[in-house]
């Protein structure tokens, strides 16, 4: 305490000038109306810059509910944009067709288990029979097809992914809508490939290739790729190398699509066989 | 003793005067601003204690402030001058010392010393005082010529006064 003591004699004038000098500024910052806007702000720029640093973090720390979210927002907006556009093309050719409803409907979910390395891969989602989801049913990923669900139980369906030498899926080239069957060669989990198109069609690489919707699994016009190589094999039909739009290595939030017309139109085509 | 206080009472109210009703209507431009009142704190004698220069220097600036209707720019710029004003004492003190008693005056110790002292207070002064009163660096280069010619200036207008005080001082012995 002495010391202390002491130690504030010796240096009186230091303390005193501090403490003077404080106090003008004190008056100088508070009295001055643009003295003291020039410190709020100057402070606020040093919180501004703490906040936006804990607030990217934060934000980062959240992302898995908020994609949850969007996926969720996806899944109602398809579904609207599915109602409109039937409403559209009734106002468009004014058919009186009383049956007319919705033909497709989405649901979100996300994948609890995947392969992508097998010879016949499957993929589980965290949606079953409870949600509404069912066998027969289409799934896509963020950018494209993804696979057809082929079993459910009450809360999880598998799905057989496009990764899978059974998968078929009938598309066609986006540009001048001639279709094929879409099969998977088993080697490589970016590509694809789409056989049956006639040796006659001139294509393109980059062309899009899209569902065509004749399976009544997927709507028409769904991205499933792009031409990245193609050859003229001995046969009539080219040999069409389809890099996939989907990444089945980062899979992770998908869509359910549900045909509510599928059963009508197999029970139509059955007639026929 | 009582007769100095009373001497010091009497020039501070006359540079305050000096200062409120003539030098504080002079302003070139925005640039130049003489504040001659600091003189007070340099005249006042050498020996006195820190501390009590300090408060001095502290109720100068605030009667300053108060007739400038600034508030506290003034104060921090004489406190910080009646600071550094045992350093630059120190520090350019003439061979024999300072004589007892006597306050820092250009009869005394001549010419150069004290032109010397006042440039050396009045720019720790005006730096404070205008730096307080801009509040920002950007511009430096701007302020800092409106302190070297404020100062010039101050300085010029420090030595007119200090030459009339020789003058009566003189005439008196």
């Amino acid at each position: 305490m002495r010391n202390l003591l002491n130690f504030l004699a010796r240096y009186n004038a230091l303390f005193l000038f501090i403490l003077l000098e404080g106090i003008a500024l004190y008056i100088v910052v508070t009295r001055n109306e643009y003295h003291n806007s020039r410190v709020i702000k100057g402070m606020r720029g040093i919180t501004v810059l703490a906040d936006q640093r804990i607030t990217n973090t934060r934000n980062y720390l959240r992302l898995r509910y908020i994609n949850t979210g969007l996926a969720l927002e996806n899944a109602e907006l398809r579904n609207k944009v599915s109602a409109l556009s039937s409403h559209q093309s009734l106002v468009f050719f004014s058919v009186s067709d009383t049956g007319y409803h919705q033909q497709y409907e989405y649901t979100s979910a996300t994948l609890v288990n995947n392969t992508v390395s097998r010879q016949k891969n499957f993929f589980t989602i965290d949606k079953g029979k409870k949600q509404g989801v069912d066998a027969g049913m289409g799934v896509t990923g963020q950018n494209g097809v993804a696979g057809i669900i082929v079993g459910s139980s009450d809360n999880f369906s598998v799905a057989m992914s496009l990764l899978n030498l059974d998968f078929r899926l009938s598309s066609r080239i986006k540009s001048n809508g001639y279709f094929g069957s879409l099969t998977w060669d088993g080697r490589d989990y970016r590509y694809a490939m789409l056989n049956e198109i006639p040796q006659h069609v001139s294509i393109v690489i980059g062309d899009t290739i899209e569902s065509t919707g004749y399976s009544a699994v997927f709507p028409e016009g769904i991205m499933v790729g792009v031409i990245s190589d193609f050859e003229r094999s001995g046969s009539d039909f080219y040999r069409i190398k389809v890099a996939l739009a989907t990444n089945f290595r980062q899979l992770s939030h998908v869509s359910v699509i549900r045909n509510l017309k599928k059963e009508e139109q197999e029970q139509l085509e059955k007639r026929f066989r | 003793m009582i007769n100095s206080v009373f001497r010091y009472g009497i020039i501070f109210i006359i540079l305050i005067l000096l200062q409120v009703l003539l030098l504080g209507n002079i302003n070139f431009g925005g640039f130049i601003n003489p504040y001659v009142y600091v003189m007070f704190i340099m005249l006042l004698p050498v020996e006195m204690p820190e501390w009590i220069i300090l408060i001095i220097s502290f109720f100068t600036g605030l009667v300053m402030d108060f007739f400038s209707g600034t508030t506290g720019m003034n104060t921090g710029a004489t406190v910080a001058a009646g600071f550094v004003r045992p350093y630059i004492l120190r520090i350019i003190s003439p061979r024999d010392g300072y004589e007892p008693g006597a306050s820092p005056s250009m009869l005394v110790y001549g010419f150069r010393w004290f032109l010397l002292y006042s440039l050396l207070v009045v720019s720790v002064h005006h730096f404070i005082l205008f730096f307080l009163e801009v509040f920002r660096f950007t511009d430096f280069f701007r302020t800092l010529l409106r302190i070297i010619l404020s100062t010039a200036f101050t300085v010029s207008f420090i030595l007119l006064i200090e030459y009339y005080r020789r003058g009566t001082i003189s005439r008196q012995k």
